[in-house]
């Protein structure tokens, strides 16, 4: 029997090139964004322009890893079958210390302990390969494992 | 102090003619019989000749290239004005603003506003079918959705719905009350897709989706499509219908994003209903009848509040205490919404106000005295706005 029929594998992101740098430094284990050159403010998801100046110089800079629930959710439909064991998981925005907004998982935590504010730091979840994902896990669990 | 120049356009035209097509469950029927089906309906109810119309803004699923033009080809008219608007489910209401705008200018006539889907066929085709669309499998780039379980619009709803909920400490409760206003409304309305009564029990008892969201939070997936005929009032007054007035429309697009600022609780609908309402000389409570674009219960929760219907963060209390009831302050998605009549990107609620206003429904479906409505569309990655305002005079 062909396992993959079973489990499938976890679906990976097909970054644009913009976002390239984003998941090359996150299969490194470092938590990036763009922070522009000119303005000195940052965004997210991955952009060739400053959408506070519209300047093209921007550097990326490695975030703290640790930020706050922006809000979340928690999925009980299967929508692709590597989630079908995961079931209920949580999806949430999370907001970053230094200001981008990044959408990701909550792990580490009951869904239904999850609550706005709550504090989290990043996770690294290597999900191939070549590709590593950023996810997040409430501040107390990360120093505790 | 300057008049505001949108005045301008205050009850210059007027809905002529209101068609919807079989809606549902219509298998073996496109998106475009669909829409042809209803776009027939409306010229028939509006009394003009097909050969009068020339003007199309008519909007099919995503994936059809040019829909309107299509569109004309199976009306055998040539039309001064065609297009198709890219606002999700903001876009029908905004046609209908680009309408008005483009009979303003002389570059159409006899305008027709039409959307037709097919949303349960292409979700019901096949398993494959199902899941090509919930995860909208393509080749374009992705990322910051699927490899994390994110997809499609409940979720993305549900994170707003989650915000205000941690925010005001607004409930499913308040969530359910608005599902069962649109059910209700919707078995009333022959030709909803949804027959059964839905009472509190079913809603909490059902399964979860994207938690706060269960399944009667969710709309319909619907084959349908509905269609309005517009003209100048001048020429609607010879016409056979009593005109329903366009007296006022505006938009708004929170385009920096779903996720950027507070916009998943301050939605775009505050600043498009203040155009609308600038524009109409009305404001919220001259409004006697609402259609509110409820792709999800807590997006009409919010948009009431955004349009001033109460204040921001009260949503729930106004909910609960049955204002969208049919004897309520605010009678809201009289023929039952996206939740319970069908999903057809919100045509459908254009032609409810339109059909209340003209006060020709049988008693169980006539609001009394309805003599201004609001009707909201919203979509475009939860960022597009567009409010109508309509009256009967
Ligand atoms: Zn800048």
């Amino acid at each position: 029997m062909d396992n993959s029929r079973v489990t499938p594998k976890r679906p990976l992101p097909v970054p644009p090139p913009e976002s390239l740098p984003f998941w090359q430094a996150a299969h490194q284990r470092r938590l990036t964004f763009p922070r522009c050159d000119a303005c000195g403010k940052s965004w997210f998801p991955p952009a060739n322009l400053c959408p506070h100046c519209l300047s093209d110089g921007f550097h990326w800079e490695e975030a703290c890893g640790r930020g706050k629930v922006f809000s979340f959710v928690v999925v009980h439909r299967v929508y692709h079958g590597y989630f079908a064991n995961k079931v209920p998981y949580t999806v949430a925005v999370v907001e970053l210390d230094e200001g981008p907004r990044i959408l990701s998982n909550i792990v580490g935590v009951d869904p239904q302990k999850v609550h706005c504010n709550m504090a989290v730091q990043v996770a690294f979840d290597e999900a191939g390969p070549d590709m590593t994902l950023p996810l997040f896990a409430p501040v107390e669990a990360v120093r505790k494992s | 102090m300057a008049t505001d120049p949108s005045i301008r356009f205050r009850n210059k035209c007027a809905i002529v003619g209101v068609g919807h097509s079989r809606l549902g469950r219509v298998p073996g029927a496109s998106a475009l019989d669909l829409q042809l089906e209803a776009i027939k309906n409306a010229i028939v109810d509006s009394g003009v000749k097909a050969s009068e119309i020339d003007g199309l803004l008519c909007r099919g699923p995503q994936d059809v290239y040019c829909n309107h033009q299509l569109v004309g080809a199976r009306l055998g008219v040539n039309a001064r004005f065609s297009t198709g608007v890219d606002s999700g489910g903001a876009s029908q209401t905004l046609s209908v603003a680009f309408a008005v705008m483009a009979i303003e200018a002389g570059m159409a006539e006899t305008v027709v506003v039409g959307f037709g889907g097919d949303s349960w066929s292409a979700t019901h085709a096949s398993e494959e079918a199902r899941l090509a669309n919930d995860t909208h499998a393509g080749k374009r780039p992705k990322e910051f959705g699927i490899e994390f379980g994110f997809t499609g619009a409940v979720a993305a709803h549900a994170l707003g719905a989650q915000r205000h909920m941690d925010l005001y400490g607004t409930t499913r409760d308040h969530f359910a009350e608005i599902a069962l206003v649109c059910r209700e409304n919707a078995l009333r309305n022959p030709d909803a897709q949804m027959k059964k009564p839905l009472t509190r029990e079913n809603y909490h008892a059902a399964n979860m989706i994207a938690a706060p969201f269960g399944v009667f939070d969710c709309s319909l997936r619907s084959d349908g499509a509905g269609a309005v005929i517009i003209t100048s009032t001048e020429r609607a007054r010879d016409l056979r219908q009593r005109p329903v007035m366009i007296k006022g429309f505006g938009s708004h697009n929170n385009t920096r994003g779903w996720f950027a600022d507070d916009n998943m609780v301050h939605t775009a609908a505050g600043p498009s209903g203040a155009a609308a309402y600038r524009m109409a000389g009305l404001g919220p409570r001259d409004i006697d009848i609402a259609q509110i674009y409820d792709c999800f219960t807590y997006m009409v929760l919010t948009e009431i509040e955004d349009y001033g219907f109460c204040k921001k963060g009260e949503g729930g209390a106004f909910v609960a205490s049955g204002a969208l009831r049919r004897d309520g302050a605010l009678p809201c998605n009289t023929a039952g919404g996206l939740l319970s009549e069908a999903h057809v990107d919100g045509m459908l609620h254009i032609c409810e106000a339109a059909r209340q206003l003209r006060g020709v429904y049988p008693p169980d479906r006539q609001v009394k005295d309805a003599e201004i409505a609001l009707v909201s569309g919203h979509g475009g990655n939860q960022v597009c706005h567009a409010t109508l305002i309509l009256g009967n005079a």
